[in-house]
């Protein structure tokens, strides 16, 4: 395939990166295989792989500042039904496609002790059967469409999408609103899936190189928060997952009043809310959301250094300091930090570590921002030879350049310039709008910001970036796994 | 199962569908109005007086414009003993020009908020800068200083060369990669797909910088070459700075001799044939899971058999569901993943099976797939496969047109591979003409289980003695691994 422009860096370099790979925050787990999504021609392998990190990076990351040119406003038309459920329409006439999205506020930080993993199991139920549909025949009406399908899990939420020609909405909305109230899972179909989730995590973690590296940063770096373990879960709580626990999960989350309904694209607007409320008005509400005790991480007070030896190539080095959850006033300059610390070749770690120093293969940084506060990371994968402590050294003289000097005026622009191209690349497809729409709705809790929150990226100062720096980036707040190469003398490329 | 068992069995299973809908007043998903009438994008294509081939796709709905300058020629260009080549070229391009430094375009291209992009892989290198349209023209003049004037400073060379061997050598953990690199290379042996497209170690590090240029000056030329321009800007505007900026892009000698297009077997309708199967196991004893490969040669792009096969593979393992995925997936549990590839290349091909799963589960899944190959190739797929088929290929042109990155990709897939512009208005109606025994015979003719590659990627000890039933299996310690070489291994002798 004729790569896509989305990308920022060349592809060749590390197409491979395969901690990269695994470190795309939110990884979210996706109910398939990105399938390569019914392109006719398709040459190419190794680009798309790394295209499709990048964009998921600049969706999470992503929101946008120049002088000429303007983000585009949406007209939104956000209600809600009777029994709670959220319906978030925008109507767009670019293609003749419509986007759907089932938000659900329930994601792996909602798993307990023992359970975890299960957020993303119920995610592959979801697939297997109602009432009136069999398993995998949900996928089978959006295919004969024409369209494409497919879920994900992160922390805090359960998103179920569908693309389809406009066309086929009502068959979308009808196919949503079914599994919503009448899901059916017997003992076989459960198992069946259990063994497909295993293979998941194989697959994404434990046959991957680095594939273990952020799982146990979390693991050390939050002691309280549930976001210390990740949304895939642990093979053992895999495995003592139970029919049982279903339906309790499913009645608990799976209901309108814990629900937002995200429609984008080719139709009329009240076309679209009648039928959210011809499909989804009837369905019982599920009553209160509010008693959900999700224990706090307390304050950090130590650094925390974990050395891993793996067979892994290159020595890597990943560093996560606290930082605040996404929406509040200190995000935004942590995220605008991330853009200069990483984002483009002549970003400052980038710079330093694989253009100027090359000691590194890549370097990057960017924050995880959930709905609770998380990790913002920055990380490297050193070129043979070079020690993780090396790496650190050079990643942490960046660190410290911003606390010690304001950023200058021109640099901030280019964040912010970065910034708001994000913003307007994630416009470009029914997909990525609804997942903005859908974001600021259930985690940041106002849907507007998909027009507002820009303004609150272009007021942030050279020295709001200083100061955030010196409250988060700062030694008892971090959490660091160094990577050695088990075999290190073998793969160490002669000059 | 022959196919009147099957109308049968399908017969008995809507029987039970209605039984279930009495029972319990199942609801079914509304019927819908047909879809719109859908006409795709037409670019408009110009050629400039030194042969540049434009073509634009005005997009005005984002204040934001693509150029993207594709060479058609790449990785298969690359000289036989250097594999990677196009792809140190080409990411050459945005490390120094006659103008400007890598820390200059760099760091021009991040202050605007842009993106620049360069890469190779088979049948074409490119250039990308995309703008806010502020700084359209902008864009215009790097991507034109960069493709015409790249420097190939020796130290930006030492620098990619560093690169792309930590690029490999981390590649080289990866399974997936390494089942893919494999499969490819004993499908594609004695073609100009026959090596891995980021190279080889060994020849990474013997790449000059007169074997760049040759490269460059070879393939980088205005008559091998197409600008497409996607966006927020009107034709007669892009075709303008188009002039400005590229006119100046000459070649001195002849026109190219371009890469002679080997009419090979597949094109002319007869499978290539191996002498008989070829099984190779990757030995990783770590492993917790194999990556499995399936396949033979397929077609180059421009075969006639292209529809058929598309259609045959989108039942055996195309997007959405599928039948590997059923069988693999849905009734077993053995993978997350089980999938089918069509890939087509200028003048060559190949079709492929693919999944992972549990190493104690290797044979299983492994039978599973070539169960499913030789069903599609020994039964005619249903009439109810192939309208599912028609009707998702149809339907998802639609999709197909929503991203300008989308619809740009699409009109350079057809320009580098001579396609007509109207072809996918003229799809659908070519795809309502097929019967289900020409995806049957085209099948039959590139599918052959008997003569197959398969490659395993995982911990031999696992599966390798039942392996064997399945024919002669040749086991390469992961360590002894040389994706440059024609049989995959290194000579025992030489050091690591």
């Amino acid at each position: 395939m004729l790569v896509s422009w989305v990308c920022s860096r060349s592809l060749n370099k590390s197409a491979n990166c395969s901690l990269c790979y695994n470190f795309c925050f939110g990884l979210p787990l996706n109910m398939r295989r990105s399938q390569d999504s019914g392109k006719l021609a398709k040459p190419g392998k190794t680009v798309t792989r790394f295209a499709s990190l990048l964009i998921g990076l600049c969706l999470l990351c992503g929101h946008p500042a120049n002088a000429s040119v303007k983000l585009p406003h949406c007209a939104i038309r956000n209600i809600v039904l009777t029994n709670g459920l959220r319906v978030v329409m925008l109507e767009d006439h670019t293609a003749p496609v419509a986007g759907v999205q089932v938000w659900y506020h329930v994601g792996s930080k909602n798993e307990l002790p023992g359970k975890t993993g299960f957020a993303h199991l119920f995610e592959h139920l979801m697939f297997d059967g109602t009432t009136n549909l069999g398993a995998e025949q949900f996928s089978d009406y959006i295919v004969r469409s024409g369209g494409i399908d497919n879920a994900y899990t992160t922390e805090d939420t359960t998103v179920f999408w569908e693309t389809v020609p406009s066309n086929n909405l009502p068959v979308a909305l009808w196919l949503e609103a079914d599994r919503m109230r009448n899901l059916q899972i017997n003992e076989q179909v459960f198992k069946t899936e259990r063994e497909v989730v295993k293979e998941e995590r194989r697959l994404r973690f434990d046959n991957q190189p680095y594939g273990s590296v952020v799982e146990t940063l979390y693991r050390s770096a939050f002691q309280v928060h549930p976001y210390q373990h990740q949304t895939i879960g642990s093979m053992e709580d895999l495995e003592r997952a139970r029919v049982a626990d279903i339906q309790e999960f499913y009645d608990r989350y799976y209901v309108p009043s814990n629900a937002t309904l995200v429609m984008v694209g080719d139709f009329d607007t009240q076309d679209a809310e009648r039928l959210a409320k011809k499909y989804f008005g009837g369905l019982p509400s599920g009553g209160s959301q509010e008693d959900r005790k999700i224990p706090q991480e307390p304050p950090q007070t130590a650094p925390r250094i974990l050395r891993l030896v793996q067979k892994v190539a290159l020595p890597a080095v990943v560093e996560g300091y606290h930082m605040p959850a996404d929406g509040t006033p200190d995000a935004y300059p942590v995220r605008l930090a991330a853009k200069i610390l990483s984002e483009g070749d002549s970003s400052r770690i980038y710079h330093r570590l694989v253009y100027e120093k090359q000691i590194a293969l890549d370097a990057q940084s960017a924050g995880n921002f959930t709905e609770d506060p998380n990790l913002f990371f920055v990380l490297a994968i050193l070129n043979a030879g070079h020690a993780p402590a090396e790496g650190e050294k050079e990643m942490e003289a960046e660190i410290e350049r911003l606390k010690n000097e304001l950023v200058p005026a021109e640099e901030l622009d280019k964040a912010k310039n970065q910034i708001l191209r994000d913003f307007i690349i994630s416009r470009e497809t029914v997909k990525t709008r609804g997942e903005e729409l859908g974001y600021d709705s259930v985690v940041l809790k106002d849907v507007e910001l998909v027009n507002t929150e820009l303004a609150r990226f272009l007021v942030v100062t050279p020295e709001d970036i200083q100061r955030v720096a010196l409250k988060y980036f700062v030694r008892e707040n971090v959490t660091i796994v160094e990577v050695l190469p088990e075999a290190n003398q073998q793969s160490k490329p002669g000059k | 199962m022959g196919s009147k068992t099957r109308c049968v069995a399908r017969l008995l299973w809507i029987g039970l569908s209605w039984g279930v809908a009495v029972l319990s007043a199942a609801d079914l998903p509304p019927t819908v109005p047909p879809p719109k009438p859908f006409q795709s994008a037409m670019p408009v294509v110009r050629v400039l007086p030194n042969g540049l081939k434009l073509a634009v796709i005005e997009r005005h709905e984002l204040p934001i414009i693509g150029v993207r300058l594709v060479v058609q020629s790449g990785a298969e260009a690359d000289p036989a003993s250097l594999p990677g080549t196009a792809q140190m070229v080409a990411s050459l391009l945005n490390q120094g020009t006659t103008k400007r430094s890598a820390q200059e375009i760099a760091r021009t291209i991040d202050q605007i908020g842009g993106m620049v992009e360069t890469g190779a892989d088979w049948d074409n290198s490119f250039v990308a800068v995309s703008v806010l349209t502020d700084r359209t023209e902008l864009a215009f003049e790097m991507v034109s200083d960069m493709v015409i004037h790249p420097s190939f400073a020796p130290a930006e060379i030492e620098r990619q060369r560093k690169q792309a061997l930590s690029a490999l050598s981390v590649a080289h953990d990866d399974p997936a990669y390494i089942a893919d690199a494999a499969f490819d290379r004993l499908t594609f042996d004695g073609t100009a797909y026959g090596h891995p497209p980021d190279g080889t170690e060994e020849a990474v590090r013997r790449l000059t910088s007169s074997n760049i240029r040759e490269f460059y000056a070879r393939n980088y030329r205005p008559d091998n070459s197409i600008l497409a321009l996607v966006g927020d800007i009107r034709a007669d505007e892009a075709y303008q700075l188009a002039a400005r900026f590229f006119a100046e892009w000459k070649q001195d000698d002849p026109p190219p001799t371009r890469q002679p297009s080997t009419i090979d077997s597949s094109r002319t309708g007869t499978a290539h044939h191996s002498k008989g199967r070829r099984i190779v196991v990757i030995d990783k004893p770590d492993s917790v899971q194999t990556e499995i490969r399936v396949g033979n040669r397929g077609i180059p792009r421009g075969s006639s058999d292209y529809l058929a096969l598309t259609v045959a593979n989108q039942i055996l393992g195309g997007p959405a569901t599928n039948r590997l995925y059923k069988a693999l997936r849905t009734e077993h549990g053995l993978t997350y993943s089980a999938s089918s590839e069509l890939d087509c290349y200028q003048t060559n091909g190949s079709w492929e099976g693919k999944t992972s799963t549990r190493s104690i589960e290797t044979m299983k899944s492994l039978r599973l797939v070539l169960d499913q190959m030789n069903r599609l190739r020994d039964h005619a797929i249903s009439q109810g496969e192939l309208q599912t088929a028609q009707s998702y290929l149809t339907g998802h042109m639609a999709l197909e047109v929503e991203s300008p990155d989308s619809i740009v990709t699409q009109t350079l897939n057809l320009m580098v591979y001579n396609l007509p512009l109207d072809y996918w208005n003229l799809f659908p109606r070519e795809l309502r003409t097929l019967q289900t025994e020409e995806v049957l015979n085209a099948t039959r003719r590139y599918m052959d289980p008997e003569r197959n590659v398969i490659v395993l990627v995982g911990n031999a000890s696992a599966f390798s003695r039942e392996l064997k039933k399945l024919g002669e299996v040749r086991v390469i310690p992961i360590e002894r691994l040389d994706l440059g070489s024609p049989d995959l291994e290194r000579p025992v002798a030489v050091n690591p």
